[in-house]
């Protein structure tokens, strides 16, 4: 009898996995066909299946309920509002643009002539800036050797003074 | 008058043919630039450049396509080249006119349900959701996308402007609501709304 009861429950588990297996597949499978199931675009069978199985599966169905209200913003979005200073604001745009073009003839010439020559006179000038600041000075050397001899004083200094005369002092 | 009259018009430097132009085509245009760059002012910046390239060149202008999609082609290519350039100066962008851009595109959305607040931000999740995914597309999915869904355009208007086959469109559109679709999905395990 025992035995025959742990059959059935193991048989019954057995059938719930199959089961289970199943509707994981159809769940599978509707989501590859969703988004067209909601655009009308599947075949009719196809149709049929995800309309079946969305009555079936809660979890495909609050999916495919997500998913409509998601598609649904594009509705909302298709019709942007007219705006009504868009022509006004269009054609200050394109006055503007004229009047600068107007007022600014000169500025080819400009542009192809003087800058290129002015850009070329600062390059030469920071190169020749460059070249002045890096060459060496010879006053430096002298500079060091009275510096040295100086110091050269100071250390020799037993020669000016003698250790008994420092003493008394 | 008509397109026909209306690009004579145009080449002849008529304000009031450009006038009518701009009226007939704003919505389209402001709509194809906002389903890119998803931002209200630069769709409509966006759009005025277009009509101004348009203003510029309109002696260019082959009558072998229509007006429309030599128009949707305009704005298609400067938005992608806003979305490029916005890229690459995203680093600069201080943190108040990210937050700032984002609340005006929120402001768009309109919402019945004023009274309602809980409504609205979950209204302003999915849109910044739907928003992130369709930017994930890549180029030529995301301009097939936008056409087809803020345009609806048919397959064959959508080839036109995109100078690709039908076929081509198809499978582009396809993979674009596949991939989607995906986001959506992990977005939904996760549970962001």
């Amino acid at each position: 009898m025992l035995q025959k009861k742990v059959h059935l429950s193991a048989s019954l588990n057995y059938k719930k996995c199959l089961i289970q297996i199943q509707i994981n597949m159809k769940c599978k499978i509707l989501h590859n066909k969703l988004i067209f199931f909601l655009e009308g675009e599947l075949p009719e069978k196809e149709m049929e299946f995800v309309k079946m199985h969305l009555s079936e599966c809660s979890t495909c169905a609050a999916f495919a309920e997500e998913m409509q209200k998601t598609l649904g913003i594009l509705e909302a979005e298709r019709s942007p509002a007219v705006n009504p200073f868009f022509f006004t604001r269009l054609k200050a745009k394109i006055e503007n643009q004229e009047s600068e073009k107007a007022s600014v003839f000169w500025r080819p010439a400009f542009v192809r002539v003087l800058q290129p020559a002015i850009f070329s006179v600062l390059l030469v000038l920071g190169i020749y800036a460059g070249v002045k600041i890096g060459q060496p000075t010879p006053q430096v050397e002298i500079s060091v050797n009275t510096a040295e001899a100086d110091i050269v004083s100071f250390l020799n200094e037993m020669d000016s003074e003698t250790i008994e005369g420092f003493l008394m002092e | 008058m008509s397109e026909a009259e209306i690009i004579k018009k145009l080449q002849q430097g008529n304000e009031k043919a450009f006038k009518e132009m701009v009226e007939d085509y704003q919505k389209m245009v402001v709509n194809t630039c906002f389903g890119m760059v998803h931002n209200i002012e630069d769709a409509e910046d966006i759009a005025q450049e277009v009509f101004i390239e348009v203003f510029r060149s309109i002696n260019k202008f082959r009558a072998d396509s229509k007006l429309s999609t030599w128009l949707y082609r305009m704005a298609i290519n400067r938005s992608l080249n806003f979305i490029r350039d916005n890229k690459r100066n995203k680093w600069f962008q201080s943190f108040e006119d990210s937050v700032q851009s984002k609340n005006a595109l929120h402001e768009k959305l309109h919402s019945k349900n004023t009274d309602h607040p809980e409504f609205e931000l979950e209204n302003k999740q999915r849109a910044t959701l739907l928003h992130q995914a369709i930017d994930s597309l890549s180029e030529n999915q995301k301009v097939a996308f936008t056409l087809s869904k803020y345009e609806e355009l048919s397959y064959q208007e959508i080839s036109g402007v995109m100078e690709l086959s039908v076929s081509s469109i198809e499978s582009l559109l396809h993979r674009a609501k596949k991939n989607l679709q995906k986001k959506l999905y992990v977005c939904y395990k996760k549970k962001c709304i």
